[in-house]
């Protein structure tokens, strides 16, 4: 029996026009990510990382190919359609963290349950949880501007995690951070692959980061490059 | 569709205090004016509406119907229509038929006479005080005839624009030169009457040198009598050239002939409304475009853009809706009451239930019309590049 991969990517392009050129940050790109997967995007800026982390995460629209993830093609989704696929399929984890800053580091977690029908004892206790999952329990009722900003990141892992995600998408997770903070939120994300099962996709610039995925694969101008055409490159450099 | 918390809604308010004092400010502002507008219709259409008994007919000459000041009859003629007209309303022996003289004449007031403005001045008998049964004296006593003595209405200051100080009983005041004293105060809640002058005719008459009356007010007995009657007098007597009118019916055509300046009022509040709209959505979207970012991820989480509009609006009505609050207790406390005059006399500004609903209305409509093309304009981003946001 063939075990068919979370995320399937077919001829996937995208590009948009500006002015009177034409930008093809994504190019017939074919990729397989398997469930439980932990997988690094590395590459030159530009060469399309973000821009496939986006279209996995439901925030962008490729202009061809197929993407399909739990088997559902999300290209063909509406606008509503994908913001409500993302509420329940996709967490985000961002560079710099994204934390709404009128909301205590609960109420940002508790956020993206407001868009799920649970009582306010359930949306407590997987709060509760998620904080605790991070080792942020404790500071759950501090407001953004008074954590670190290893903390902050820990808070927006839980946003990510709360609803109980089949991805987790992480773009540059620790790009902000200093080596110490970011070692801890590389172990918390490499956990999360392998005690809860989640299939993560991050984009790093850091080889060290990218050495905690179980896969790394390399972008340049939109396209894949294969392993072997790789280490060649490195040799020769 | 899942809406975001109303707390987020609130709390994005304190985010800035400058911008949310502008937008409070900015709503009170547009609001106060939408106040004053209303208060002013309001309080002009319900003065003339509300002078005029319901069954007292005016008799004046004919081509004055539009302004009883034009209008010239013999002076016999309050008699001639007593004797003549059967129904007339009559007390203890005494008929409701008021003859006066209606006249602007210029008016000056203070020690010295340096406050000056032109005063509704209406020449009138006992008689006058059983046709305009909403008029009572508040303070001091009626004038007695060739003692060159007014009674001036609660309102009359502002008329003339002078201080209420300078028609206190007992003031001296000089009526198209000539000195009065002011010797009772009078009141005649809502209508035009309260602006008024009230002197007794015959030396209203010799002081404006006229031989005739203006008018005849008459009340009829319902239950003998009705307009027609008047009517048919004044067609039977082509040789006193009258023509009648029900009192109501003259004050509101006056009403009618203020229009146009009602609707002046509406547009000028409207277009400094529109002005504040502008003020408004630059506030709004300043406040909107530093959290694009933010707006993104909300977006990224799952939150549909109807769900980030409604937050949005929810903001924005809040804060002007906290203005229009202060500016209809302002309304209430500070403009109701507050006189204003114009040709046909003057009226209290009417700050009532209708025009503060009408203020919250516009503030509330403010900041809903003042929040949806700033948060059109942050959402139709697309999300990535909202991210990418600074």
């Amino acid at each position: 029996m063939t075990v068919q991969p979370l995320i399937q990517c077919r001829g996937l392009t995208k590009s948009y026009r500006k002015g009177d050129t034409l930008i093809t940050p994504l190019r017939s790109l074919d990729l397989d990510v398997a469930a439980g997967e932990f997988l690094a995007l590395m590459g030159p800026s530009g060469s399309g990382k973000t821009t496939l982390l986006n279209l996995i995460a439901g925030i962008d629209s490729p202009t061809a190919g197929e993407l399909r993830i739990g088997g559902q093609d999300i290209a063909r989704l509406s606008r509503s359609r994908l913001a409500d696929w993302r509420s329940d399929n996709v967490g985000y984890i961002f560079q710099l963290y994204n934390l709404v800053p009128v909301l205590t580091a609960y109420e940002n977690v508790e956020l993206p349950l407001l868009l799920h029908r649970l009582s306010r004892r359930e949306r407590h206790a997987r709060v509760a949880a998620a904080l605790q999952l991070v080792g942020i329990a404790d500071r759950h009722d501090h407001y953004p501007r008074q954590l670190s900003g290893g903390q902050e990141q820990r808070v927006a892992i839980a946003r990510a995690i709360v609803t109980d995600p089949k991805i987790i998408v992480a773009d540059e997770p620790t790009g902000d951070l200093d080596a110490e903070s970011a070692a801890a939120i590389m172990d918390l994300l490499s956990r999360l692959c392998d005690e809860l099962g989640k299939t993560l996709v991050m984009v790093t610039h850091d080889a060290r980061c990218a050495a905690r995925a179980r896969r790394t694969l390399h972008l340049e101008k939109g396209q894949l490059i294969e392993p072997g055409r790789l280490e060649s490159r490195e040799a020769a450099a | 569709m899942r809406l975001l918390p109303f707390d987020y809604a609130v709390r994005n308010l304190g985010r800035s205090p400058l911008r949310l004092a502008l937008s409070v400010l900015g709503g009170a502002l547009v609001v106060l004016l939408v106040i004053v507008a209303g208060g002013f219709v309001r309080g002009m259409d319900g003065a003339l509406r509300a002078t005029g008994h319901q069954h007292n007919v005016l008799v004046m000459g004919v081509g004055s119907e539009e302004s009883v000041e034009r209008s010239e009859i013999s002076a016999a003629t309050a008699s001639l229509i007593e004797a003549s007209v059967s129904g007339i309303r009559t007390r203890a022996g005494v008929a409701y038929v008021s003859p006066e003289v209606h006249v602007m004449l210029p008016v000056r007031a203070g020690p010295a006479g340096e406050r000056h403005g032109n005063a509704f001045l209406r020449g009138v008998t006992p008689a006058a005080t059983l046709v305009h049964g909403d008029v009572s004296l508040i303070e001091g006593r009626l004038p007695r005839a060739g003692a060159d003595e007014v009674i001036v209405g609660r309102m009359a200051a502002t008329t003339i624009g002078v201080r209420q100080i300078d028609l206190a009983v007992g003031a001296q005041l000089r009526i198209d030169n000539r000195p009065w004293t002011v010797v009772g105060r009078f009141t005649a809640p809502g209508s035009v009457l309260d602006g008024e002058i009230w002197a007794p005719l015959a030396d209203v008459m010799t002081a404006t040198r006229r031989e005739t009356i203006s008018c005849v007010v008459l009340t009829l007995d319902p239950e003998q009598a009705e307009f027609e009657d008047i009517a048919a007098f004044a067609l039977m007597r082509p040789d006193l050239k009258l023509a009648a009118m029900p009192e109501r019916e003259y004050y509101r055509q006056l009403s009618a002939f203020f229009a146009p300046i009602r609707a002046v009022a509406w547009v000028t509040a409207s277009l400094i409304a529109v002005g504040g709209l502008f003020g408004g959505l630059n506030t709004m979207y300043a406040a909107f475009a530093s959290r694009v970012r933010e707006l993104g991820t909300l977006q990224s989480l799952g939150f549909r853009r109807g769900a980030i509009v409604v937050s949005l609006v929810q903001e924005s009505s809040l804060a002007t809706a906290a203005g229009a609050l202060a500016a209809c207790a302002a309304g209430v406390l500070a403009l109701d009451g507050v006189g204003v005059r114009f040709s046909a006399g003057a009226f209290a500004l009417v700050v009532d239930a209708t025009v503060v609903l009408i203020g919250l209305g516009s503030g509330v409509a403010l900041g809903l019309v003042g929040a949806l093309p700033p948060a059109w304009r942050c959402l139709r981003m697309p999300i990535p590049t909202a991210l990418k946001s600074v």
